[in-house]
């Protein structure tokens, strides 16, 4: 099993939007559950009287990031392949402070005002319709605030990365306070709030092992491991199942021909990377066009995600082919080597040789297409007598450029814009 | 003597916070899981103000960094989106559990000091501020603070830690609102 399910190609687009739908369910079901629907119930929050907010949505991080944790940390799911919203750090605290002050004027956030308005509150639904006033004003004014709402960009990054502690300590620092945020929430609702302490709260009176004291104890207890447990992120040591790789060398189904590379590009394919392995002046002097430049002696994953499909290249095929199996070895699954590298492209592709005079039709055909193809690549189609030596004796200076000349096909499209992820 | 008016189920008490808080955290972690993102819920408002605003002046919202963020690259209505559904879902699932809960029910939740006029003034008031600050934050306490608080998201925490400190800041000076 490899999670995210979604992100290894498991559904489609389609079916995640039925899944998306299935997630709401749950999410609205739990929020009016807790009580969210209601106003006054959240306000409560902030005069102690009914901490619900906080238990409610710490419970809820805690769950998910010990789940997150332990999926990660036994290889059933990769971490990296989630989707983590950018830090931009002072737009997020002002946002927040807004967000907060909106909270307790309203007494409402948006999750909790649609299950408000639909169990028929009404003013959950004048939130709702204040909502939308405050988007369309906030999207009519972005165009003046753009740099500030882009401003102090730290990029996608973890507390654990920020302030390089180990991930599992963190979970467990996080579960042990919420855990103390919980008993003093309870306190302050006695305290403050003249709340008695009901069964099913962490300090009802009695000493029983109740099912909520369980459940905090085998999250310490979780959280405990964690601690001890590293990083949930796959890290650069690679695994390999040497019978599995080998029979998939083997088969040779990891290679992709120059020719079919060739059509891929000019088809303007997006669903691959290309990526050569050679030294970067060698990329500079020329490379296939649309491949970015990954020097075998810096290969890391960085480049790319695991569910991403990966053709690579070297002159030969040798680099291109020790590349493949490092990433095999990380967890990748769809690396491709150019079969015969560069040195094929060229022969195959640039500079495909003229069949004699005397071909068949059906080869004179084939060969007007790779004459095209060859053109559209910028190279020279060579004549049949042309080159009887072993070596490539005249091929022209290789210019980087892709030429504009494209034939039959239109030029390679630009990747297709993703709609964002975030909220 | 039977009453011909029988009176309305009483509503069913809320469910233990920290049980639904168990819930809420496991549909956050299946999401995770099936999808590789989490839960949210002002973008799909915002994709429906994008929508309508480019529906009733296309140039307009083309010309609007913000809005085209929100509208994708038109091969596909941008309703067809994942936050969209998911929120329908938000509301079908508060439905369901109203019903259940025998909550569903016309009113106006407010402090027992406050007027309806100025209870509804607040509402949209915050609502308002709301749909500001999440789109500011990147998100909302769904979107940002519960499910980038799981993934240990640096911004998600900052987020979070404001929004408390920004409603228990304003708090007692809007006690007669709530108490």
């Amino acid at each position: 099993m490899m999670a995210p399910f979604f992100k290894y190609g498991l559904f489609g687009d389609e079916f995640s939007l039925i899944v998306a739908f299935v997630t709401g369910v749950g999410m609205g079901f739990f929020l009016e559950r807790a009580g969210f629907g209601n106003a006054r119930l959240l306000a409560a929050q902030f005069y102690f009287r009914d901490l619900r907010v906080l238990k409610v949505m710490f419970t809820a991080i805690v769950t998910a990031m010990v789940g997150l944790y332990v999926l990660g940390g036994f290889g059933l799911m990769d971490l990296s392949l989630i989707y983590l919203t950018p830090t931009f750090l002072a737009p997020q605290i002002v946002g927040g402070i807004i967000l907060g002050i909106g909270f307790i004027i309203g007494g409402y956030c948006p999750g909790t005002s649609c299950v408000s308005a639909v169990t028929g509150r009404i003013d959950g639904m004048v939130y709702v319709a204040g909502m939308i006033g405050g988007l369309l004003g906030f999207a009519e004014v972005y165009p003046s605030i753009e740099r500030f709402a882009r401003s102090t960009g730290m990029g996608k990054i973890t507390l654990p990365q920020l302030f390089d502690v180990p991930y599992g300590l963190l979970v467990f620092a996080v579960v042990l306070m919420a855990l103390g945020a919980f008993v003093a929430a309870e306190w302050a609702e006695k305290k403050l709030g003249g709340k008695v302490p009901a069964a099913g709260s962490l300090l009802e009176p009695t000493l029983r092992v109740t099912p909520v004291r369980a459940f905090a104890v085998s999250l310490v207890a979780l959280g405990a491991f964690a601690a001890i447990g590293g990083s949930p992120y796959r890290s650069p040591v690679g695994k390999v199942d040497v019978r599995e790789l080998a029979l998939e060398a083997g088969t040779k189904t990891d290679h992709v021909s120059a020719p079919d590379l060739a059509d891929w590009i000019i088809e303007g394919r997006n669903d691959f990377i290309l990526v050569d392995v050679r030294e970067a002046k060698d990329f500079a002097e020329y490379h296939i066009p649309g491949a970015i430049n990954v020097p075998l002696a810096s290969l890391s994953g960085d480049f790319a995600d695991r569910n991403e499909r990966i053709v690579f290249y070297s002159d030969g095929g040798i680099h291109a082919a020790q590349a493949w199996l490092l990433l095999r070895s990380l967890g990748y699954r769809g690396v491709y080597l150019l079969f015969g590298g560069l040195e094929e492209w060229k022969d195959s592709v640039l500079f495909p040789t003229a069949p004699a005079a005397a071909a068949s039709a059906s080869e004179q055909i084939a060969f007007a297409k790779r004459a095209a193809v060859s053109k559209y690549f910028g190279g020279a189609v060579q004549g049949a007598s042309a080159s009887p030596g072993p070596a490539v004796p005249t091929a022209p200076k290789l210019t980087p450029a892709v030429p504009t000349d494209a034939p039959a096909s239109p030029p390679p499209a630009a990747a297709k814009k993703k709609k964002k992820e975030g909220c | 003597m039977t009453d011909s008016t029988v009176p309305p189920p009483s509503p069913k008490p809320h469910m233990n916070p920290y049980w639904a808080g168990f819930g809420l955290g496991l549909v956050l972690l299946a999401s995770y899981v099936v999808m590789g993102r989490g839960l949210g819920a002002s973008g799909a408002f915002t994709t429906g103000v994008a929508t309508a605003v480019h529906a009733i002046a296309p140039a307009h919202a083309e010309a609007n960094a913000f809005y085209q963020e929100y509208l994708g690259d038109g091969t596909s209505s941008p309703l067809k989106d994942w936050l969209v559904f998911e929120v329908l879902g938000v509301f079908a699932g508060g439905f369901l559990s109203g019903v259940l809960g025998n909550r569903l029910k016309f009113t106006i939740e407010k402090g027992p000091r406050i007027g309806i006029v100025a209870r509804l003034l607040m509402a949209a008031v915050g609502g308002a501020l709301m749909g500001i600050g999440a789109k500011l934050a990147l998100g909302c306490t769904s979107g940002q603070a519960l499910t980038g608080g799981a993934a240990l998201n640096v911004g998600s925490w900052a987020f979070m830690m404001c929004v408390f400190g920004g409603a228990y800041g304003l708090a007692w000076f809007l006690r007669r609102a709530w108490l």
